[in-house]
């Protein structure tokens, strides 16, 4: 064939397309760094010299930085508490191969989320927990939990029995089993499960844009709220826009490798 | 079995579970039924029955969020297939995901569709974004893109298939490296090449790869909320209202919890119904 005469062309050209198909996000990283004046400039301005205003503005004039630290609070939580529920969930079904939990978990993942959301509002409300990092990261474990145990329960699967059988002979009981046995054995799919974890709650927007409060509202939830209000400054909602894209970047290239199994949730098989 | 001096008892963890299924009950199960109940009129003056659902049926704009909403899904779905497995082609022909292109594919779904949408605001802006500039500049007409009563839902449904194609492409990429070669050794020798082959050997062997992703993304798009509430919020009129939107403002803007929920099981079942058909034709297609 040809083509693979030119290797070079098509790297060279792939790269092109690459690089067009990213315009949007290298767009946004532009105008965060571009002046008032360059923004909204038409046609668009595509050299400038970069200045850090939106950013400063941002950060000083706005609640951003709380923000950003509520979204950390919220994603950390409810990474936390998921893994915490899903790791022991994960060897149990795994080693009982009993199906239905982990079934009853993806209607999580199915339905939609308006659908609890209202009753959520409800029972919070009912509970004196409106507006609280409890409800929110209680909402936001229904992602996690099922996203991790998807994650976990192949690794689960690959553990040989005659390990964990040997360690109960020696006199291991359940829990010092899942310590000491089962998670060394399967901390890669641990390390996969967290940060797939922490990005999709992350991302999130219904739940926090229903239950955060004043003193809880994330990142996301801000700036959505900085484009409700009309006169629209686009280097900010473009710095903004960075700053929120970012973790997810960063984390997601740790686990490329890892990343089509954990996002198919366990749909893919065979 | 555990033979007679190793464990007496086999290993029980069964309880181990028990943290996830009270989560679901408390956070899932309960909600659901609840859900349920609100959309039977339950809490309600009224008292319980079906009229809510009945109010479903002669409401234009639930009619027209459910032909919306249908209409993102067909567009959408179908474009993201189409094109996701040409790439997966393409990238499965010449060996360069890494680098640059490995950024490209991963990083459009990974960050959060509410970035995209804010992208989208300023990128397609009718008067001074740059997808405009970009038209005129090469002799097209500008767009009125998101503001177009006409057009808008096409644009959503453009603007997600610009975030998930890539994921599609991986995904069928993975598929088409699974597929065994002697298949194509034995196309070859009956002379299937080149297109004819791709229609009657890729293709067919690739149904069950292209089913699963028509449930995962089938999943996303029946619910499709973020990039339309933070871009149109619906508009222009009723263009983008889809169920998920319109429920969304019934429940939390004009609190009619009852309403929306009923909505809401309506669409479950819509979902639900769509995840049982593709997996059926899954069983039905595999190998």
């Amino acid at each position: 064939m040809n083509e693979f005469k030119h290797p070079w062309l098509v790297k060279i050209a792939f790269s092109i397309g690459a690089l067009l198909f990213l315009f949007p996000l290298i767009w946004m990283a532009l105008s965060s760094f571009k002046s008032p004046l360059e923004v909204t400039a038409y046609p668009p301005v595509l050299i400038f010299s970069p200045t850090l205003d939106n950013y400063s503005e941002l950060f000083g004039r706005t609640d951003f930085l709380h923000n950003t630290w509520n979204s950390f609070v919220v994603a950390g939580g409810s990474t936390l508490l998921g893994l915490i529920i899903a790791t022991p969930a994960a060897f149990a079904i795994s080693w009982h191969r009993m199906m239905w939990p982990a079934t009853v978990s993806l209607f999580a993942r199915m339905a939609p989320g308006t659908l609890f959301l209202l009753p959520w509002f409800i029972m919070f409300s009912k509970m004196g927990l409106s507006g609280t990092f409890t409800a929110l990261i209680l909402s936001h474990a229904v992602i996690t939990m099922p996203l991790a145990l998807w994650i976990l329960l192949p690794y689960c699967d690959g553990m040989p029995r005659e390990v964990v059988e040997s360690a109960q002979i020696d006199g291991c009981r359940g829990p010092g089993i899942l310590m000491r046995i089962v998670l060394p054995m399967m901390y890669p799919g641990l390390i996969v499960a967290t940060i797939m974890s922490f990005v999709f709650s992350w991302n999130y927007f219904l739940f926090a844009l229903a239950l955060s409060g004043f003193e809880t509202k994330t990142a996301i939830v801000a700036s959505f709220n900085f484009i409700g209000e009309g006169t629209t400054n686009w280097g900010a909602l473009m710095a903004a826009a960075t700053v929120i894209a970012m973790p997810p970047l960063v984390l997601t290239f740790i686990v490329q490798r890892w990343l089509v199994s954990g996002l198919s949730f366990g749909a893919v098989k065979g | 079995m555990p033979k007679e001096g190793q464990a007496q008892v086999a290993l029980s963890v069964r309880w181990m579970v028990l943290p996830a299924v009270i989560l679901t009950l408390a956070m899932v199960v309960f909600p659901l039924g609840y859900a349920i109940y609100l959309s039977f009129g339950g809490g309600s003056a009224s008292g319980l029955g079906v009229s809510l659902y009945a109010r479903l049926f002669s409401d234009p704009v639930f009619w027209s969020s459910l032909k919306i909403t249908l209409g993102l899904f067909v567009a959408a779905l179908a474009l993201q297939l189409v094109l996701g497995t040409a790439l997966a082609l393409l990238l499965n022909r010449y060996d360069v995901v890494r680098g640059l292109v490995r950024t490209a594919i991963l990083s459009p779904f990974m960050i959060p569709p509410v970035v995209v949408g804010m992208i989208a605001i300023v990128v397609l802006d009718p008067g001074l974004g740059a997808a405009n500039w970009v038209l005129q500049s090469i002799g097209l007409p500008p767009l009125l893109w998101l503001a177009s009563p006409e057009w808008s839902l096409l644009v959503v449904a453009l603007i997600d298939t610009w975030q998930w194609t890539p994921f599609v492409a991986l995904i069928v990429l993975g598929g088409l490296q699974s597929l065994p070669g002697r298949v194509y050794e034995a196309a070859e020798i009956d002379g299937a090449i080149g297109l004819k082959r791709f229609w009657y050997v890729t293709l067919p062997l690739l149904g069950p790869t292209l089913l699963t992703v028509a449930v995962l993304r089938s999943v996303d798009l029946l619910r499709f909320f973020d990039i339309i509430y933070i871009t149109t919020q619906g508009g222009p009129g009723n263009a983008t209202t889809t169920l998920n939107i319109y429920a969304y403002k019934l429940g939390f803007e004009f609190m009619d919890v009852g309403y929306a929920s009923s909505l809401m099981i309506a669409l479950a079942i819509i979902v639900f119904g769509s995840v049982l058909f593709f997996t059926v034709l899954r069983k039905k297609v595999t190998w």
